[in-house]
């Protein structure tokens, strides 16, 4: 079993890849796939931490199960702003969506 | 003593010969997959064809035309692949081929015999049906990667229509879960020793009939091929060798659900007799299931599309949560109202 | 780090989610970031927790990765159109990246976290659904009204005016 640490290795370098998306991209979609990975990127580390604790415990897998379920229809309801926003103004360069009006 | 490199020779010939290479390559591996899913395709041929009063393949040997899919399997093979210029060639090629290996990633999980089980996972059932979501989204990227109007109609009819019966196909698995008390499938056989799942399940295994020939695309479902309308629907720029994996995908897909069904719904490989008949039991009650679905074919017309959508929304999936209170009280006994 | 499992799968993930962000076609970047949930669904087996990967897989590739491939298609530029740019905040964003690699990455070989154990009985499947179901079962509830509200939601948001 591979020490706690790499795996905190591997949450920690994809919430850094999600925060770069989310902060340096123009398309909604793309933020949209950044907000998607450190969703999972904290679900790796629930998951790691519950069961590499001494002793292991479930309620990791208890809570990354309601955040899985809770990620699934944030990005539903998130996708059917984008195509609305996408409606009303042909385009979804974040930088152009300025207006509330709408 | 210094321990010498191992011989790599002698280390591929061991592992040539183990146990579980043996069962991945031959049976019920790669080649028995690819075997038996070109004599589904003659065989759905032929029961089609006796259905509707034709004769079906016949010339390609002796016994009823056995080796014409074999015959179609050399032709497709070395045609020529003709990929149109605008679409997309990375999903085009590798859509239908990760449609095989999902195919064949289902049928290791299926416990044929006690021998011969490739994977025993604890979670069996649960990997299977998460497998079998995949393919929705393999069908919408092939259809929108042939960059043509009729194909991408296909895919989004198929995606609608897979992603919807998604739901009923795991609510019907779930009474036999509660029946036999786990996931793996080789305690849900085991759990059968004392009667088969399909008659407490009655309800549970008609719906996962209906909805696993919906997952399928075959007829009444078969509303993303529909041939008179858009010409083979995602399927329809597909040349050569890529047609043959698509086909191929179908088959194998069918092969597994209806081994599925055969392993929760008809006790697996349990029967009467010696303990080493249990491979030939699962194979047949297999097969019994295959033919089942394969007459369907004959029988029924196609669904609308919004007859699709509704009765896989509604009617299935309140059937289905019927079917689940139903086998809570079988299980605890009307008193637990 | 003597996993070669570990290694494969966690380098999938890595790259399928590096992918994700920056391919140039959104089609590409949305199968990418399927692989890389195929990758977090590997590393959940890895540790034990085999029924929430049948989850991961079944609920972000099966649902959410369609979702947003549909909307792609729908609305995301044209097939060869020109990417957009990078916005002006690159440097910050490339300063605060550099940051996370080097946490991680110096955490990696560290040995910050001692002391791991076999699972045993504590990672059992029985446990893990008498757990929901006793001590998370009004959760569970509250979850069905959130799936009802988001559902009210997408269809108030995707209903066309009546012209």
């Amino acid at each position: 079993m591979e020490p706690l640490s790499s795996f905190f290795a591997v949450s920690i370098i994809l919430l850094g890849i999600g925060i770069y998306g989310m902060t340096t991209k123009r398309s909604a979609i793309r933020i949209l796939f950044s907000v998607e990975l450190v969703y999972n990127a904290a679900n790796l580390n629930i998951i790691a931490f519950s069961r590499l604790r001494n002793p292991p415990i479930i309620t990791g897998q208890v809570i990354v199960l309601f955040s899985i379920s809770l990620a699934a229809m944030e990005a539903a309801v998130g996708l059917a702003i984008i195509i609305l926003a996408f409606r009303i103004n042909a385009d979804i360069d974040l930088r152009k969506l300025t207006k509330l009006k709408g | 003593m210094v321990d010498l490199p191992p011989d790599p020779i002698q280390m591929t010939i061991a592992m040539i010969t183990s146990p579980l290479f043996l069962k991945v390559a031959i049976f019920p591996g790669l080649t028995s997959i690819g075997i038996i899913a070109a004599i589904l395709t003659w065989l759905d041929r032929k029961i089609t064809a006796r259905v509707q009063l034709r004769i079906g393949p016949q010339y390609v040997s002796p016994f009823g035309g056995i080796l014409q899919s074999f015959a179609d399997l050399i032709k497709l093979a070395f045609k020529e692949l003709i990929i149109p210029e605008k679409a997309d060639r990375f999903f085009f090629i590798l859509a239908p081929v990760f449609g095989l290996v999902l195919g064949a990633g289902l049928i290791a999980l299926i416990p044929f015999s006690p021998e011969t089980l490739i994977s025993n996972v604890e979670v069996g059932l649960p990997v299977f049906l998460a497998f079998v979501t995949l393919s929705p989204t393999l069908v919408l990227l092939a259809g929108w990667s042939a960059n043509s109007k009729y194909p991408f109609i296909g895919g989004l009819r198929s995606l609608f229509q897979q992603t919807g019966y998604e739901i009923p196909l795991w609510l019907s698995s779930i009474g036999v879960v509660m029946l036999a008390g786990s996931f793996n499938l080789t305690k849900i056989v085991q759990a059968q020793s004392t009667g088969w799942f399909i008659l407490p399940q009655l309800l549970g295994a008609i719906i996962f009939l209906v909805t696993s020939v919906a997952e399928q695309e075959r007829i009444p479902f078969d509303l993303p091929e529909a041939e008179p309308e858009i010409i083979m629907g995602w399927q329809a720029e597909y040349p050569g060798f890529l047609f043959l994996a698509a086909q191929g995908a179908g088959f194998v897909k069918l092969y597994a659900f209806s081994a599925l069904f055969a392993t929760i719904y008809l006790g697996g490989y349990l029967g009467p007799g010696p303990q080493f008949l249990g491979l030939f039991w699962s194979l047949f009650k297999t097969t019994i299931m295959i033919v089942l679905v394969i007459l369907l074919r004959g029988a029924f017309g196609r669904v609308r599309l919004d007859q699709l959508l509704k009765y896989g929304w509604t009617l299935l999936l309140g059937l289905a949560i019927i079917n689940i209170a139903i086998t809570y009280f079988l299980i605890e006994g009307f008193p637990a109202i | 780090m003597t996993d070669p499992a570990f290694l494969v799968v966690a380098a999938v993930t890595i790259i399928g989610a590096i992918m994700a962000i920056e391919a140039r076609d959104l089609v590409y970047g949305a199968a990418a970031l399927g692989i890389s949930f195929l990758g977090i669904a590997g590393l959940f087996i890895l540790l034990d927790a085999t029924y929430v990967a049948a989850f991961q897989i079944s609920v972000y590739i099966g649902a959410v990765v369609v979702l947003i491939l549909f909307t792609v298609m729908l609305v995301g530029p044209a097939k060869g159109e020109a990417p957009m740019e990078h916005k002006r905040a690159s440097l910050f964003a490339a300063v605060l990246v550099s940051m996370f690699l080097g946490i991680g990455g110096s955490l990696a070989s560290a040995n910050a976290f001692p002391g791991v154990e076999v699972c045993g009985s504590g990672c059992d499947l029985q446990i893990l659904s008498q757990t929901l179901l006793n001590n998370y079962g009004t959760q569970l509830e509250l979850l069905s009204f959130v799936l009802v509200a988001a559902v009210i939601g997408a269809l108030t948001l995707a209903k066309t005016e009546k012209a």
